[in-house]
């Protein structure tokens, strides 16, 4: 296997991937702590916060230029929301040594800009800068406001915020407006020291890399050396953790300026079997997963409803997201073509074949995992952070190994929690 | 087959021009598993007036032709539908139209004959009806609709207009719920006969192949067709002048969106890569991360992020976008002109030029990470009749000078136009 993880302190994980197919080397810090109603706001503007500056680049000018001194390394940070763990990513892509057209040493150079914007902020009078911050505020206001301009992406954020109310996956990643005009430097560094202090670390390195070098360079690093070691608090979720009960579906309708209807359904998976996993991602394939789908074939290509009809699986929380945009006075139709989908699942009503594409739609899209460097770093993290370690390989035996039987059982078990309409 | 290489990237490239006119490119690539493949025709949003090679006629075709028969391309007379099969294979199957070509693509890493199979079959075996042509005014009419809830779309579009009187660049690529309604199986065709001559095709491969492997592969699929003389495409005058300079429209987003556009009235076939690498070295200085535009931009919170730096260009035309996100679009505008007349009259920065001359270098370099970005930049390029690798090779030529004479000549405020899209009032 090209992967070895680890650990250089309790709480803190070194992870590479060797691997020669990209002209590049990428580098990630993942930080993961428990989403909370008090904490989203604030997490989310640490990040944007991090990048203005650190104490040897003090500003976002700084940072840049060093970054295109080094043939335009590409720094990125965000903030996403994996089961009910808020993760601050921290990502630097770097050419590999190889490809530059005079020679330089770049690897360490990165690890150690990295690591600075992560761990090593500016900071004036035992605060972030203040001006950074009252900077990032208005921002965050404006990214949080901007959640309507994706009307398809708003309407799935929507669906999941009703489904999981009052529950931390129900949690918009980037926080909530009314949070933000109290927020001080002050309050917002000491809320960060206790992130540091508390999250789970995990380093990322993927690409031509001498890894014994690679492992020495980190430990050596000042920054890393003044991390304390943890007992990291996050949450562990997987098809087991998400134990659910059957309820009255919830219907809710919005409307907005806007010509295409969103239909967006939450399932829950009420089966919370070991492993039950890899059935519902080929339920989920034979459901809405490509074009031989049910949804597909039914809703968009029989009878014209929609350009957009598919579902994703969300293993984190053991749920399934249909998602179609149709024609808004086509809403009773769709949704009745979509309940006839999930009703013939459950009664069996689909071929050994369609079981095979499903499979084959899963293992050729699990076989690309490794062709894209941040896609191979998120799956590995998956593995991490679900407590579940699994091999690639492994991954596609499990998948080939479901059969038609247990596929009609899970599907027994989906019920639907909440439709939600999008219209005008 | 011809080789070109480049040093720098270890890469090369086998391009063997077919006798029945059709080029293909082959990229291997040894480690990877991913193998990706694309199909293109030279038929584009763009064409809708040309000549027929054969009798002479002259035709026009209602816009969203080349679009449509994307679709349609994929039923089979069998009542099968070609995407469904690839997809059946565990293959990642697609297809797309820009405004100069369609193409038809595929991507696995097991099956590839198999698929190969089936790409060449469905490209080379058109299935028209007047029932599937009309089922498809449905899905399509419905694709027409999203597009109009997507404020960056109509963004992009209301700057067209602004740049271009009668361009056929103008027309959405789409065409509009009018303009479907009036297509027909004998349109379809047509048009099918015409563009779809392998003499007006190329394909790009990229994976673990043995390249005269390959290309006996591709052979052996190709049907015979009889040599057609050149398509004799129409199109109006190059205006040398803009539209007008301003469209504004309101959306429902919750912060305006603005493009800057430029029109490169002097669109030529000269020095197009080293033009290209010297706009975007410029609009980086002008714009970019480590300038003291976006710095200042951004500090005072009228920008938010780095705006989209683009430049497109066929033999048609020609242009520069700038574009994202601001409460004070107007105020943006200014201050980029005036950033811009400073550079133009105090000269460039020696330091910030090779600087970001570094920075592009890498961006380019980056854009052969994939299998598939590496076969679509070929197949795109080569519509253009260029050669990817030149961007590498070139690079080195793009002088401080001859960046300066560009922004000179291109960032004029005469053929600059300015697209809004703000929130409803």
């Amino acid at each position: 296997m090209n992967y070895q993880k680890e650990e250089i302190k309790q709480g803190i994980t070194l992870h590479q991937i060797h691997t020669e197919n990209f002209k590049t080397n990428l580098y990630a810090i993942f930080l993961a702590i428990p989403l909370e109603r008090e904490k989203v706001t604030l997490d989310a503007l640490i990040g944007a916060v991090l990048r203005r500056g650190t104490q040897r680049f003090q500003t976002q000018e700084a940072i840049s230029k060093e970054l295109e001194r080094m043939y335009g390394a590409s720094f990125n940070c965000g903030i996403e929301k994996t089961g009910d763990n808020h993760i601050l990513k921290f990502y630097l892509e770097t050419l590999s040594e190889e490809f530059l057209p005079e020679p330089e040493k770049l690897n360490e150079k990165c690890l150690s800009i990295l690591f600075d914007i992560a761990f090593n902020p500016l900071t004036v009078n035992g605060a972030f800068k203040p001006e950074y911050v009252e900077g990032e505020k208005k921002n965050l206001k404006q990214i949080i406001e901007s959640k309507i301009d994706n009307k398809a992406k708003y309407a799935y954020d929507r669906c999941i915020e009703e489904m999981y109310k009052n529950e931390p996956y129900g949690l918009y990643k980037f926080g909530y407006i009314e949070d933000i005009d109290s927020i001080t430097s002050e309050l917002l560094y000491q809320r960060y020291q206790e992130l540091i202090a508390k999250c789970k670390v995990d380093i990322f390195c993927s690409g031509r890399l001498n890894e014994q070098e690679t492992i020495k360079q980190i430990k050596e690093n000042k920054n890393i050396q003044k991390l304390q070691e943890r007992k990291p608090q996050y949450v562990i979720n997987n098809e087991i953790t998400e134990g659910k009960k059957e309820v009255q579906p919830n219907n809710i309708e919005e409307s907005m300026q806007i010509i295409q209807g969103k239909l967006v359904i939450g399932l829950d998976i009420l089966n919370t079997q070991e492993n039950s996993r890899f059935i519902a991602s080929v339920y989920n394939a034979i459901l809405g997963g490509g074009a031989n789908s049910k949804l597909f074939q039914n809703v968009r290509e029989k009878q014209s409803l929609a350009y957009t009809a598919g579902s994703n699986y969300l293993r984190t929380k053991n749920s399934i997201f249909i998602r179609c945009g149709i024609e808004i006075a086509n809403y009773q139709k769709a949704l009745e073509t979509i309940k006839e989908q999930l009703t013939d699942i459950a009664n069996g009503e689909f071929s050994e074949e369609d079981l095979e594409n499903a499979k084959r739609l899963i293992v050729s899209s699990v076989d690309a995992i490794s062709e894209e460097q941040d896609t191979e770093i998120t799956y590995y993290y998956g593995q991490e952070l679900s407590d579940r370690f699994m091999s690639i390989e492994d991954y596609k035996k499990q998948i080939l190994e479901a059969t038609k039987g247990q596929v009609i059982e899970l599907a027994k078990d989906v019920k639907i929690n909440t439709i939600y309409f999008l219209k005008d | 087959m011809k080789i070109i290489e480049s040093s720098k990237i270890k890469e090369k490239a086998y391009i063997e021009k077919l006798e029945n006119g059709m080029t293909v490119i082959i990229i291997p690539r040894k480690n990877t598993k991913k193998k990706y493949i694309i199909w293109g025709t030279h038929f584009g949003s763009i064409d809708n007036h040309f000549i027929m090679p054969q009798t002479g006629e002259e035709v026009y075709i209602p816009d969203g032709v080349a679009h449509f028969l994307e679709h349609k391309m994929f039923e089979q007379a069998n009542g099968t539908n070609s995407l469904d099969t690839l997809m059946a294979l565990g293959i990642d199957a697609n297809a797309y139209t820009t405004n100069d070509h369609t193409a038809y693509l595929f991507e696995c890493t097991e099956h590839f004959y198999e698929g190969l199979d089936e790409l060449m079959d469905y490209v080379q075996n058109p299935y028209f009806t007047d029932e599937n042509v009309e089922k498809e005014k449905g899905i399509i009419g419905q694709e027409i609709k999203m597009y109009d809830d997507e404020p960056a779309w109509q963004l992009y579009m209301n700057a067209l207009d602004c740049m271009y009187r009668e361009n056929p660049i103008k027309i959405d690529i789409a065409g509009t719920v009018e303009s479907i309604s009036e297509i027909t199986p004998d349109v379809l065709y047509k048009c099918y006969n015409i563009f779809y001559h392998p003499s007006n095709m190329a394909m790009a491969i990229c994976g673990n192949f043995e390249p005269e492997e390959i290309l006996k592969e591709v052979k052996k699929r190709l049907i015979t067709k009889e040599n057609q003389g050149e398509i004799k495409r129409i199109y109006p005058v190059q205006e040398d002048k803009i539209n007008k300079k301003e469209k504004t429209v309101q959306m429902e987003v919750s912060l305006p969106m603005f493009m800057i556009g430029y029109k490169d009235v002097e669109n030529s076939q000269e020095n197009r890569i080293q033009k290209h690498i010297a706009i975007e070295i410029l609009l980086n200085m002008i714009i970019g991360k480590s300038s003291d535009l976006y710095q200042e931009l951004y500090e005072k919170g009228i920008l938010l992020s780095q705006p989209d730096l683009d430049y497109e260009f066929a033999d048609q035309y020609a242009h520069i976008c700038i574009s994202g996100f601001t409460k004070e679009p107007r105020l943006v505008k200014e201050r980029i002109d005036q950033t811009v007349k400073q550079m133009q009259e105090n000269g460039i920065d020696e330091e910030h030029f090779n600087r970001i001359k570094k920075k592009i270098y890498g961006d380019y370099v980056v854009e052969y990470n994939s299998t598939s970005e590496t076969a679509r930049m070929f197949l795109a390029d080569n519509m253009k009749q260029i050669n990817s690798f030149d961007y590498i090779e070139e690079f080195e030529t793009v002088t401080k000078d001859y960046t300066q004479t560009v922004l000179n000549n291109i960032f004029k405020e005469e053929n600059e136009v300015l697209s809004i899209v703000e929130p409803n009032k």
